[in-house]
């Protein structure tokens, strides 16, 4: 081979070369995640975070001051504090009766002033139950009782052949109340008044009132609790 | 065999500059580079094969390597224009040519070993 066409050759190796390469990182190349957002949503972002993060320092600070009063304190004393802390799970779960300010909802059914048509006695479905329970919820409450029913995190909301069940047992007819405690009483009455929840319950005939109470008395979740599908969250 | 060194040199000269320059083709242009590629693989499979032969020519290799890289390129272009996936004629060819280059390169280099070492 004569030294220029060597050359020739070469650069056309070069020139191979740099194209495969080429391809092969376009093909290789993943798309780029955009962070698409603003220095506003990122603040709050940091904001949620830091509250996790507050909240589980806080657990923290809990957990180890019991294990210090624990390792700190007489058998006797151990004891004590392991009652209470037991009474404080127990309590945690709405295993116990509780008492405090809140609120309390009266469902009631409305009925139309048209005496040509037969009016269905209204009957609360659970899936407007979840929905008012979720807001209830969201809203701020602590803890629910429904009718003379503990609502516990636990609790099913279910559809047993039509009628609505909680805890496995069915919900009374309308009317009923449902007791909610929480430290806001006001302000959870003033959002529930404006609700959507209220206004779904309303389409089907279904009323709301909502009044706050100083003295509110929730039953205790009576039966045996079931976990044995819990795990860790890993948090 | 020393003719190969030098363009081997530059192959893996390319490549790293290649892969150095961190550029990427916009995907409505990716399938032109793919063809060109194999157009570019072919040709050079095809000048090793030559040159194994001994009958490799320096202006064929040159001038089958860009007329096979536009050819390939122009054939993807009609096909995107008449919306036929005409590239995979490209590659269909280029593919059967490409293994039969490298089957004949292989019987060069490595069968004639064999037959060499059993000959002795």
């Amino acid at each position: 081979m004569k030294n220029k066409s060597k050359w020739m050759v070469s650069l056309i190796c070069l020139l191979i070369g740099f194209m495969a390469a080429i391809q092969y990182q376009t093909v290789t190349a993943q798309p780029e995640m955009r962070d698409t957002r603003g220095t506003w949503e990122v603040r709050e972002d940091i904001l949620k975070q830091q509250e996790i993060q507050q909240n589980l320092l806080e657990k923290i600070e809990s957990s180890a001051e019991t294990i210090h009063e624990y390792e700190a304190k007489s058998s006797h004393g151990q004891l004590e504090i392991l009652k209470r802390t037991i009474y404080d799970l127990k309590e945690k779960a709405g295993l116990t009766e509780v008492e405090g300010e809140g609120v309390l909802l009266r469902i009631t059914p409305i009925f139309q002033e048209n005496p040509n048509e037969g009016q269905v006695y209204p009957t609360l479905s659970p899936l407007l139950l979840s929905q008012l329970i979720n807001e209830l919820n969201t809203y701020g409450a602590e803890e629910l009782a429904i009718g003379n029913e503990r609502f516990t995190n636990l609790s099913p909301v279910r559809n047993v052949n039509g009628s609505t069940y909680i805890n496995n047992r069915p919900l009374p007819s309308l009317p009923f109340t449902i007791s909610v405690i929480t430290e806001q009483p006001e302000k959870l009455k003033d959002y529930m008044e404006a609700s959507q929840s209220i206004t779904r319950l309303a389409f089907e005939n279904i009323g709301v009132q909502v009044e706050v109470k100083q003295h509110l008395t929730l039953p205790e979740y009576s039966d045996p609790v079931h976990l044995e599908l819990f795990e860790e969250t890993g948090e | 065999m020393n003719d190969m060194l030098l363009p081997f040199l530059f192959l893996l000269i390319g490549l790293s500059l290649g892969f150095l320059t961190d550029i990427q083709i916009h995907d409505p242009y990716s399938n032109y580079l793919s063809i060109a590629v194999l157009a570019a693989f072919d040709t050079l499979f095809g000048g090793v094969r030559a040159q194994l032969e001994d009958i490799f020519s320096e202006t064929a290799f040159v001038t089958g390597f860009f007329f096979n890289v536009s050819l390939a390129a122009l054939l993807v272009f009609l096909g995107i224009q008449l919306g036929v996936d005409l590239y995979l004629a490209a590659v269909f060819a280029f593919g059967f040519r490409i293994f039969r280059n490298l089957a004949k390169i292989r019987k060069y280099v490595i069968d004639q070993k064999l037959l060499n070492k059993s000959g002795n």
